[in-house]
């Protein structure tokens, strides 16, 4: 290669070259090296309290009391967990969050699709309208329409002892219509299902209307499965905004058969107030299913969350 | 071909002395399917969102001038409850801690939310273990979290914040206790959650950032200081905008994380605006006051989208 005397305008250019080459890249992989040191403590910086809560579940609760306290504990105590679900009903709670979270899941599912493949892909007069109106709504925190919000499950007519008038009894306070219907369609998702439609090929709608397939079969059996990714992006989120909810459940529900995890824990830390072991063993308990979810379907999750910028 | 194709493929039969005359009423019956199936199928979530999210806005701003406590009727007050709010020394109090948790801990988590993307941009072994391991934070609910750090702030000698500050030889702090040092506290935590999810905005926004830039500047002989603030800050500006008003309107929603650790103490040193609200109408039962803050804060929050658009995108000429 270097044999090549050819009379070259530049003769010493590919050395030269290469030699800037060669440095470019030991400096390159240098710099990898750094960057890989610095994220590897960030990174453990960043999940040390997880880790910290796990560790503090298993834990026996006297080695707390030690000084200096080992920072890793001598043995493994599955009991606080047993002795977690002991003291508060968390399967219930459990059970609750999952159910809150799956009815979340499946009514975005349903009705944020229908009206996201009616604005991406029908044309009808009042679609402006409905979009701008669904954006409007994306702007608006919850924590601003809560109280309103309250008092109209409250005031439900004919629920919960309640005259036609919506007075004399609790409406819809303390039962799975004020956890579940409230929620139950998220203009975001709405907008995030437009989003996903959008993208799929009008041609196809029109082909099937050519081929006598009705409206509701084209957007139910020709177009909806090109989306599957994007349904399950919005059910996962959906999902994850349910089993992470708390100030909602925590207004609507008093009694303990329907509350759900994330206001389990919190009552259940007036109940074990100290007791570490046993808050973190029920906050592990809260946290995880959630965690392993997202590292099962990371890819679905990271689509969705990227669009949204919201919590 | 065009024109009998479709007729024999739907099975409608055309009559054939007059090919043009079925296509019209044909299309027109599409048309009139297409938008009976468009207002059938948005109407639903339409509706939901007029009755849970429209009616509500309009019972917040009725009820904002009257004076209501849940067991008797609401009554009209003009004006009053805004007057209230307008001396309310608390109120504000707990609008400017929202100011300052987002003054300080926003550009922090932003900027390490930033070298945190541009460094897992590149091909690293274990990038995506990285990248989760950073996500987690936001993936898991806040209670949980405030469940966490509760304990780490712990003012026993077993709480972990202090067990590091030990190792550099200094004394046990009471983090949550203490109000000069509970508002810090809450910041770190909200710095700490919030990475995850503008690291992964950045991170998408960089796939768009086309890498002859890079290859052109590394030619050049740019250090990766100068690239980082040539190239990658210049070209991730909307990603940054984006992550600057969605950041400000969900830290005027942070309400689980101070319900858990601090229920807005020491002496309200750390009550924001939601919790604030909270206590207003859930314990205090003054709804119609309660009704005026939500609309104040909703006016903030429309405020805030307005202004950081103005401010992020005035110079955009550049």
């Amino acid at each position: 290669m270097t044999t090549d005397h050819a009379p070259s305008i530049s003769g010493t250019a590919p050395s030269a070259t290469r030699a800037r080459d060669h440095s470019l890249r030991r400096r390159k992989r240098t710099s990898n090296a750094l960057v890989l040191a610095f994220l590897i403590a960030a990174s453990v910086i960043m999940a040390a309290p997880f880790l910290w809560m796990a560790i503090s579940s298993i834990r026996d609760p006297t080695e707390l009391a030690q000084v200096p306290m080992p920072l890793i504990p001598k043995d493994l105590r599955l009991e606080n967990y047993s002795e977690a679900l002991g003291r508060a009903p968390f399967a219930t709670y459990a059970r609750n969050s999952l159910i809150l979270a799956t009815a979340a899941a499946a009514l975005n599912v349903v009705f944020a699709s229908a009206c996201g493949y009616a604005l991406a892909k029908l044309r009808f007069r009042l679609a402006p309208a409905v979009f701008g109106w669904m954006v409007a709504c994306i702007m608006i925190p919850f924590y601003a329409t809560v109280i309103p919000v309250f008092l109209m499950v409250r005031h439900m007519p004919l629920f919960g002892g309640n005259t036609l008038m919506g007075v004399g009894g609790t409406g819809w306070i303390d039962t799975w219509w004020a956890l579940i219907v409230p929620g139950a369609v998220s203009p975001f998702m709405v907008f995030l299902f437009r989003q996903f439609y959008v993208s799929t090929p009008s041609e196809l709608i029109e082909a099937a209307r050519l081929d006598g397939v009705s409206e509701f079969g084209i957007y139910t059996r020709i177009i909806t499965p090109l989306i599957r990714p994007g349904l399950l992006t919005v059910a996962l989120l959906s999902f994850e905004a349910g089993w992470n909810n708390f100030l909602w459940p925590l207004l609507v529900t008093t009694s303990d058969s329907l509350r759900v995890i994330q206001v389990g824990i919190a009552s259940f830390r007036q109940e074990a107030s100290t007791d570490w072991h046993l808050l973190m063993a029920g906050t592990t308990l809260a946290a995880v299913p959630m965690i392993v979810l997202f590292l099962i379907f990371q890819r679905y999750f990271v689509q969705g969350f990227a669009a949204s910028g919201i919590k | 071909m065009t024109t009998t194709a479709p007729t024999a493929a739907t099975g409608r039969t055309a009559p054939a002395a007059s090919p043009t005359a079925p296509e019209p009423r044909r299309h027109r019956s599409v048309r009139t399917a297409e938008k009976r199936w468009g207002l059938l199928l948005a109407a639903p979530a339409t509706l939901h969102t007029l009755i849970w999210i429209g009616a509500p806005i309009v019972v917040a701003i009725v009820l904002s001038f009257t004076a209501y406590d849940i067991i008797h009727a609401p009554e009209f007050s003009g004006l009053e409850n805004y007057a209230t709010i307008f001396t309310d020394g608390l109120f504000w109090l707990s609008v400017l801690h929202n100011v300052i948790i987002a003054a300080v801990g926003i550009p922090i988590s932003m900027f390490l939310a930033l070298v945190f993307a541009t460094m897992l941009n590149r091909a690293l072994p274990g990038r995506g273990v990285f990248r989760v391991m950073i996500f987690l934070p936001h993936i898991t609910a806040t209670v949980a979290v405030a469940m966490i750090w509760l304990w780490i702030y712990s003012p026993s000698q077993s709480g972990l914040m202090n067990v590091v500050l030990g190792v550099v030889g200094i004394k046990p702090l009471p983090f949550l206790t203490n109000p000069d040092l509970a508002l810090g506290s809450v910041i770190l935590v909200t710095i700490w959650q919030g990475i995850g999810l503008k690291m992964l905005i950045y991170l998408a926004a960089l796939q768009g950032v086309d890498e002859q830039l890079y290859e052109a500047a590394d030619l050049d002989g740019a250090n990766f200081v100068q690239k980082f603030f040539r190239i990658t800050v210049p070209m991730l500006k909307p990603a940054t905008f984006f992550i600057l008003v969605t950041s400000l309107i969900s830290n005027f929603q942070t309400f689980d994380l101070i319900y858990i650790l601090t229920e807005g103490g020491p002496a309200n040193s750390t009550s924001v605006v939601t919790y604030r609200i909270y206590q207003t109408a859930f314990q205090e039962f003054r709804v119609g006051l309660a009704n005026a803050q939500s609309v104040i804060l909703l006016l903030i929050l429309v405020v805030l989208a307005f202004l950081s658009r103005r401010i992020v995108g005035g110079t955009d000429d550049d």
